[in-house]
């Protein structure tokens, strides 16, 4: 049996590699035979580099290749680059400069050789163990290339054209900066003439060309009139320079957001005005009371909750804030946080219902939550200050838009995930959408929700640190501060501290959750 | 009759209606329609009607659409086409609140996975329709003590349903559907779930209690032995449609087509036929046999008398049975008529 299914497999292996069959068929059954030695090397791979997997087609081994002898050939250029720069200092007379470009292309060289060399053997190495993985997807697909082909040689070298020239280019010159590019675009607007290598290296090897420049737009005003109403003044730009599109955009933005101030602002002191009622609320109970107080409720209700070992640990974490200074402070930055939290809460609930219950309301909520959750903390910062100016309100509202996520769609998960079966009996005994909700689908879901009330927790807490910057204060403003006076020890024990409110925050809500 | 379904359609999937059109203008099959519409034909022109205290029972494999049909009667599916009458009312026309009136005061339903809500005590579970009713805690408490009791689970009204066995959550199930004292009982396939002796015994406690309460129930099953212990009268269902409604009897005598006789020729007949159907008139058996003056000392039987008690009776005879009616000689079993009807017809 053996030998026949030997011919099987060679004929196979031939009518797959087409030209130098026998090569390939004998290599192929030693690799399946487990028989190839480990230095075997194909030597028309070690020769032909990727101008040989783009005959044969193993796009794979043709970008292995590619990439390699393409970094030795960049190291050429930057020799040339160099030894250009040498023959310059030298006419200058710039000794140190001679002897620091003479190194450098030295390096270069050294590293392009190697790097040619070694790309090759590991190209010739691995060219028939990887070709090999080719045959056996072509086996399932006979679309794939097999055998060699002259079409595939002109692609492979159309991608080299399209690369290597400008990339080579872009390493033998010293590219010109930013500001030199402006100054050029200037001048062909003013209609000066400028040198074509210039103008070609502005536009290849630089930053990305501007393409399109825009008028500056006018400056708007919106003074208040006698009678406390807002009118709109236009002032012609400073300049008539034109701006390119990030310039124009963010002063479009600007202006937009100083006509929302100026004639929306009592909406946003509306909603200021409310969190600091509440969070006035919260200040009372938690700064507002004596420490001998608070501590002991905190000690009391972590123990009731969470056991004696959770009020140990609270009553030790409690110790560290009044010892080292914090307690006014840390209390501070645990009304931010509950207030945020309850915000959060008040708020996530109900869009959580709405996301679960709505195919509308989950194709609007979704997609925002996603940008919720992937832009980072710090850029919450930013409209909250320009619509709400600074302070602690603005800061618990970026906290608020920062943990709410997780409510929002934690909630909606555990009602999603309420059995089917379970609903429908309820409703097969009459009942309500109401009374669907409110006695099936929320009970069923409070592990879930519970959970996100635990992450707003723990986010609000991270976010209100970072508020620090915008003028929330608590915590995070001792460090903020001690990183802008380089203080490291005083930034350090807050910074302890406010891992330990952490902690113990996280590990008594969790207890809670499990009960 | 209290249930009343005429010509029912239910077809899953977009275009619904357009889709029935082109059904019932060229007569598709189910695999022609999934094939060309991307529709699923659940339920195919389906009627019948079921009388009061009646145990109808619906039997079919899985994905004949009996489950979707239960479904329409309490309407948790409306019909793309068809009528569902309750006590003569029709309730596709019903608005959305006499629709709960209707679902929480007449029509009772239990489940194949029990549906209990797990963050409820078995009290509450069971109290959960008059809840939905807004009847005040301590009446509906006092009821759901009283089901516990029919359901004899006395004394588990303050367990979890996590703490009990699945037969015992099973019964809570009934209770549950018990509780608001419907008309109307709807079940899917309820014991499915459990094993075969706890099957057995919830089959024989239900049927008790069925008779007692004068429920009109619907009973859905995949098991033809459970739908022939359990129902008065048995539709069979096959790929959405009801291919055949009779008495246990009428269906394992008289199998409509070959997928029925399928399903029944390998049930025992002992107790589901009876002697009227295996019997020779005496004027026959005269002929044949000759000799029926001593026909007064054989074996008696009544024509109801199922084929277990002719056995019984005839084991150790030499002579047959005489079956009479009110002291009528209405026919004569013979041992070897008694064999074949026991075999049954098929082979």
């Amino acid at each position: 049996m053996a030998p026949s299914k030997n011919s099987d497999s060679l004929d196979s292996f031939k009518e797959f590699a087409g030209h130098r069959g026998d090569y390939y068929g004998q290599t192929f059954l030693r690799i399946q035979q487990a028989k190839l030695p480990g230095l075997h090397l194909n030597m028309s791979a070690l020769a032909g580099g990727f101008l040989w997997a783009s005959l044969r087609g193993n796009w794979l081994l043709f970008w292995i290749g590619f990439a390699v002898d393409m970094v030795a050939a960049v190291n050429l250029a930057l020799v040339h680059k160099y030894d250009l720069a040498v023959v310059q200092a030298t006419a200058d007379g710039k000794d140190f400069l001679v002897q620091r470009y003479d190194g450098w292309s030295d390096a270069h060289l050294q590293a392009a050789l190697v790097l040619f060399v070694a790309g090759r053997l590991l190209l010739g190495w691995l060219a028939d163990r990887l070709y090999y993985h080719h045959y056996a997807r072509w086996r399932v697909n006979r679309s794939l290339p097999s055998g060699q082909a002259i079409r595939r040689l002109g692609i492979g070298m159309l991608v080299v054209l399209f690369i290597a020239p400008l990339t080579i280019y872009r390493a033998s010159q010293f590219a010109p900066d930013e500001r030199s590019c402006i100054k050029l675009a200037r001048m062909i607007q003013d209609g000066q003439q400028v040198p074509l290598k210039d103008r070609f290296d502005c536009w290849t090897i630089s930053e990305f060309p501007t393409l399109i420049w825009l008028q500056r737009p006018p400056q708007y005003t919106f003074p208040r009139n006698d009678d406390g109403t807002r009118s709109i003044v236009v002032k012609e730009p400073s300049s008539t320079r034109p701006v390119n599109l990030n310039h124009w955009l963010s002063e479009h933005i600007d202006q937009g957001i100083g006509y929302m101030k100026a004639f929306y602002g009592w909406l946003f002191d509306g909603v200021t005005r409310w969190i600091r009622i509440l969070l006035n609320a919260v200040e009372a109970v938690f700064v507002g009371t004596p420490w001998i107080v608070t501590s002991l409720l905190f000690i009391v209700a972590a123990v009731k909750l969470a056991g004696s070992r959770m009020g140990v640990f609270t009553g030790a974490v409690l110790l560290y804030l009044a010892l080292f200074g914090f307690w006014q402070t840390a209390m501070s930055t645990v009304s931010l946080t509950v207030a945020a939290t309850v915000i959060c809460v008040v708020a996530g609930l109900p869009l959580g219902i709405w996301v679960a219950k709505s195919k509308v309301g989950a194709a609007i909520v979704t997609p925002v939550l996603d940008i919720m959750q992937t832009i980072p903390s710090f850029v919450y910062l930013l409209p909250a200050v320009a619509f709400f100016s600074v302070g602690k309100p603005p800061g618990i509202l970026a906290t608020v838009i920062f943990a709410m996520p997780p409510m929002v769609r934690l909630t909606a998960l555990g009602i999603q995930h309420v059995p089917a079966s379970t609903k429908e009996a309820a409703l097969a005994f009459g009942a309500s959408p109401r009374q669907l909700l409110l006695k099936v689908e929320l009970p069923l879901a409070l592990p879930s929700i519970m959970a996100g009330v635990n992450q707003v927790v723990m986010l609000s807490l991270s976010m209100v640190v970072i508020a620090a910057i915008i003028g929330a204060g608590g915590m995070g403003f001792i460090v903020v501060d001690a990183l802008a006076r380089t203080q490291v020890g005083r930034g350090i024990l807050a910074g302890i501290g406010i891992a330990l409110i952490a902690m113990m925050i996280d590990r008594v809500v969790q207890k809670v959750n499990r009960m | 009759m209290v249930i009343e379904v005429r010509n029912v359609w239910k077809i899953f999937g977009e275009r619904a209606e357009e889709v029935l059109r082109a059904i019932q203008r060229d007569n598709l099959h189910k695999t022609k329609v999934l094939e060309r519409f991307g529709a699923v034909v659940a339920v195919r022109d389906v009627s019948f009607a079921v009388k009061r205290g009646e145990i109808f029972c619906i039997m079919g494999l899985s994905g004949s659409g009996k489950s979707t049909l239960v479904r329409h009667i309490n309407r948790l599916i409306q019909p793309t086409d068809g009528q569902i009458l309750i006590k003569g009312q029709d309730i596709g026309a019903l608005p959305t609140e006499a629709l709960r009136t209707l679902r929480a005061d007449q029509i009772g339903m239990v489940f194949q996975n029990m549906a209990l809500l797990p963050h409820r005590t078995v009290r509450d579970n069971i109290a959960f329709a008059l809840e939905l009713r807004n009847t005040d805690p301590f009446t509906r408490h006092q009821l759901a003590d009283r089901m516990l009791e029919t359901v004899s689970l006395q004394g588990y009204g303050d367990a979890m349903p996590s703490e009990l066995s699945g037969g015992m959550q099973q019964r809570v199930g009934l209770a549950r559907a018990l509780a608001a004292d419907p008309a109307i009982l709807l079940m899917d396939e309820p014991f499915s779930a459990l094993d075969p002796l706890i099957r057995r015994g919830l089959q024989d406690e239900f049927l008790a209690l069925s008779q007692t309460m004068n429920k009109t129930t619907v009973f859905i099953t995949h098991d033809l032995d459970e739908a022939m212990r359990m129902g008065s009268r048995i539709g069979i269902m096959r790929d959405g449609e009801m291919v055949q409604v009779g008495t246990p009897e009428d269906i394992i005598i008289h199998p409509k087509d070959g997928y029925v006789a399928d399903f029944v020729q390998g049930l025992s007949r002992l107790k589901l036929v009876f002697a009227h159907r295996i019997m020779e008139q005496p004027e026959t058996y005269n002929k044949t046999h000759g000799n029926l003056a001593e026909v007064d000392t054989w074996p008696q039987a009544h024509p109801q008398a199922d084929l277990n008690s002719l056995v019984s009776l005839i084991v150790g005879q030499d002579c047959p049975i005489a079956i009479r009616d009110d002291d009528k000689l209405a026919g004569i079993v013979t041992k070897d008529a008694l064999l074949k009807g026991i075999q049954g017809p098929s082979s």
